[in-house]
């Protein structure tokens, strides 16, 4: 086009430069005809409507998207506060002073005394006792914990009878089922199966 | 040619103008863009965008199986502006509105926290101009929801941050806490550089609907989480061991009780108790005397559970073996002017040093200690790590007292623990020393810091020292088998199926005002098993008013040596050797 315009430009100028003298170069006819039409104007601005609609579009996406992300970020800080919380109740209740006292509340001592089997001959390593119903653990003057936990405060001991009854929801200690132990073999010694 | 020159001046003049301009437009541009840039800058951002905190907590404290002992956790103080503290309507979700009043907003909040409501009210009402006053402080997470549910225009929730210790007073002492102005005691303090955090800052702009705008948002500062502190401690038999010296110091009456297990190849300590101990979450029900670990900052004169360190030092320079024979009165008054005296009467006995080990005879000990010269036993007790610190270094700890010259008695007492102070963290390193074969490994307790990015610092170093020959080492521990097969806690301190390599100890507490008083410290440290030696477990009680010989430990020691044993599967002995002949 811009090869056009000089070709079409540059021929005015010349009685400029020499007045005395008027030479023009008549266009062929393929030359007249490859002057612009409306169509490329059309083209043009049409183009340039078309990208103005894209960047429309695009920032109507990406403010969607604002208010999503947004909306996600909230959602995601309301789980971290329920895994946050969640954790924290979880450890507490996982401390050795729980644990301890809700095995003592179902009846549960601690026995110092151990001996192994061994497997390989039958051999009984250590001497095993009983253990008796005082080698549980003691507990301050108060009734509270010797090792003290504050967080512990107002949480709940399991009792016997509670946990019979939830057993099977909550796979409280105590109500181990059959197929819960570890299986052993009809005959002879049970042996690892370690491969 | 007049029109032209007009002309020509008229294009001059625009020339000139437009130069003008431009100028002007220059000065401008770099007025706004280069001197004042900053200022402007600042003045439109403090417009558009909201600056905002990343916090990044604090680091974890972790046990050697990774179980939490220190937690950072959200906590939110609940504030509220009294400038705006009015009646407001509440749109119900039946559609319906309530109004409520400032009176019923805080009865609300009460009922939620049990806050008093009469001091809410004072806080709204004592500065009605005012536009912050706290309502409650640090409710949690639950409570803040239901808080933020009742929708009052007035009240603003802040978050803050807070320390928890899910186990409470389990390693409590060592753990140390967090107060409202940082990190105040144990490892919280002196491994702050590991769990401290860098809170990150960052603006962004935000839409009139308090949206983020995409891509707006400029961090100025990274957030950097804190590292987590790992220690060398088992919380499962920390417990256990606090809880088995609090019974025992309840019905011996002692003041105060410190028990410890180390695990010999390492050095690691499984487990370090004292007791009383304090309760991290619940800091001020305890006195501040227990704040801190007293096995690290007591000093005391540790007595017969010294005699094991000098026999080994007697065996490694070859100056007695364990069958020496020595005639041992109940009391000897030595050549140049000492006085020494066993706890009970006995006539003169045939001892070989394991049988003085097993009488626990300071008059043998005495004897058969002063064949090596003072500097020698004074260099032995440096290299066993009496008279300075422990490479922990905890928060108060204290050296002990070995002094470089001894006096005509002390040269004696010295071979029996009397005129030394130590602290109860050296003894444990000592004996994991002999029980390791002579190579006292540096005493752990933390086993690491991981920093965010993975690095693994504070790693304990893992050089050691031979204190004395591998030989000497396992001659000693054999001999000190005998206290636990042949000496009178016999029953009390043996394991069956194990073979224990233990010593007693009853010692005198000096008084302030000098001299001896009617207190004890009494003590067992043993090594199990003692054919293959794999842990150090001592037990000691400070001053029990109700018995006051080594008896009141053995029980102890036993029920932590056993599930010391049993919690880490150790093989029982296979053999029982026979042991050294103790008489003559």
């Amino acid at each position: 086009m811009s090869a056009l315009a000089t070709a079409r430009v540059a021929p005015a100028r010349a009685p400029q430069s020499s007045p005395s003298r008027h030479i023009e170069i008549v266009p062929s006819r393929t030359q007249r005809k490859a002057r612009p039409r409306a169509v490329y104007a059309l083209v043009t601005v049409a183009g340039l409507f078309a990208i103005l609609v894209a960047q429309l579009l695009l920032s109507i996406v990406v403010s969607d998207g604002a208010y999503q992300i947004s909306g996600l970020q909230q959602q995601q800080r309301e789980l971290s506060r329920d895994t946050q919380s969640i954790t924290e109740e979880l450890q507490v209740l996982n401390s050795p002073q729980h644990l301890a006292a809700n095995a003592v509340a179902l009846g549960m001592v601690s026995s110092s005394s151990m001996a192994y089997l061994r497997l390989s001959d039958g051999v009984v390593l250590g001497a095993p006792v009983a253990a008796r119903a005082s080698d549980g653990i003691t507990f301050a003057a108060d009734g509270g914990a010797l090792i003290p936990n504050e967080l512990l405060t107002g949480v709940a001991i399991v009792t016997p009878a509670a946990a019979q009854q939830t057993g099977q929801d909550v796979g409280a200690p105590g109500t181990i089922t059959p197929t819960g132990s570890i299986p052993s073999t009809p005959v002879g010694l049970p042996s690892p199966v370690t491969r | 040619m007049k029109q032209s020159r007009t002309t020509r001046r008229r294009l001059a003049v625009a020339i000139l103008i437009t130069f003008a301009l431009v100028a002007v437009f220059v000065v401008r541009l770099v007025d706004i863009q280069v001197v004042r840039a900053a200022e402007l800058n600042a003045a439109s951002s403090d417009k558009r965008a909201v600056a905002s905190v990343d916090p990044a907590p604090r680091g974890t404290i972790v046990d050697t199986n990774g179980i939490v002992l220190a937690d950072s956790v959200t906590r939110y103080d609940i504030t509220a502006s009294p400038r705006y503290a009015k009646p407001f309507t509440r749109k119900n979700a039946d559609g319906t509105v309530t109004d409520v009043s400032v009176q019923q907003a805080v009865s609300e909040i009460s009922a939620l926290t049990k806050a008093s409501p009469n001091a809410m009210l004072l806080a709204l009402t004592t500065d009605p101009t005012s536009d912050f006053t706290y309502l409650v402080k640090g409710v949690d997470t639950p409570t803040f929801r239901s808080i933020r549910d009742l929708g009052i225009p007035w009240v603003y929730p802040r978050a803050k941050p807070h320390r928890t210790y899910p186990a409470g007073s389990v390693a409590g002492n060592l753990v140390g806490f967090v107060g409202t102005d940082g990190p105040q005691n144990g490892l919280e303090f002196t491994q702050d550089r590991c769990l401290a955090s860098t809170d990150g800052a960052s603006t962004y702009e935000r839409g009139a609907d308090g949206v983020r705008i995409p891509g707006s948002t400029v961090t100025t500062i990274q957030a950097v989480p804190g590292g987590t502190l790992k220690l060398t401690i088992d919380s499962d038999l920390q417990w256990f061991v606090q809880q088995a010296i609090a019974e025992q110091a309840n019905a011996i009456g002692a003041e105060s009780a410190m028990a410890g297990v180390v695990r010999v190849s390492d050095g690691h300590l499984m487990a370090l108790a004292d007791y009383p101990s304090v309760d991290p979450n619940n800091v001020s029900s305890s006195s501040t005397a227990f704040f801190g670990s007293r096995a690290f900052s007591y000093m005391f004169e540790p007595g017969s559970i010294m005699k094991g360190i000098t026999a080994s030092m007697l065996i490694d320079q070859r100056a007695a073996s364990p069958t020496t024979q020595v005639t041992v009165p109940e009391i000897w008054r030595t050549p140049d002017g000492a006085r020494i005296r066993d706890a009970t009467f006995h006539a003169p006995m045939h001892w070989t040093l394991t049988g003085v080990l097993e009488q626990s005879s300071n008059v043998g000990m005495s004897m058969l200690g002063t064949r090596l010269p003072a500097s020698v036993r004074y260099d032995y007790l440096r290299k066993y790590g009496f008279g300075e610190a422990t490479p922990i270094h905890f928060q108060g700890e204290a050296g002990g007292i070995l002094a470089k010259d001894w006096n005509t008695q002390q040269n004696y007492d010295t071979t029996y623990g009397q005129g030394v102070s130590v602290t109860f963290a050296q003894m444990l390193s000592a004996y994991q020393g002999v029980a390791n074969g002579g190579n006292r490994l540096p005493l752990a307790l933390v086993e690491g810091c991981t920093g965010p990015d993975g690095t693994v610092t504070e790693a304990p170093s893992t050089q050691g020292t031979q204190v004395v020959s591998q030989k000497a080492a396992q001659t000693t521990v054999k001999m000190l088998e005998s206290v636990v097969t042949g000496g009178w806690l016999s029953s009390q301190l043996s394991i069956p199926g194990y073979q224990i390599a233990a010593k007693t100890g009853t010692a005198q507490v000096a008084r302030p005002t000098g001299g001896y008083g009617n207190d004890y410290i009494v003590s067992v440290t043993g090594i199990a098993p003692a054919d293959n030696p794999q842990y150090v477990v001592i037990v000691t009680y400070v001053k029990p008013h109700i018995m006051k010989t080594s008896a009141a430990a053995a029980p102890t020691f036993h029920k932590i040596m056993a599930q010391v044993l049993k919690t880490y599967r150790v093989p029982p002995s296979i053999k029982a050797a026979p042991g050294y002949p103790t008489t003559w």
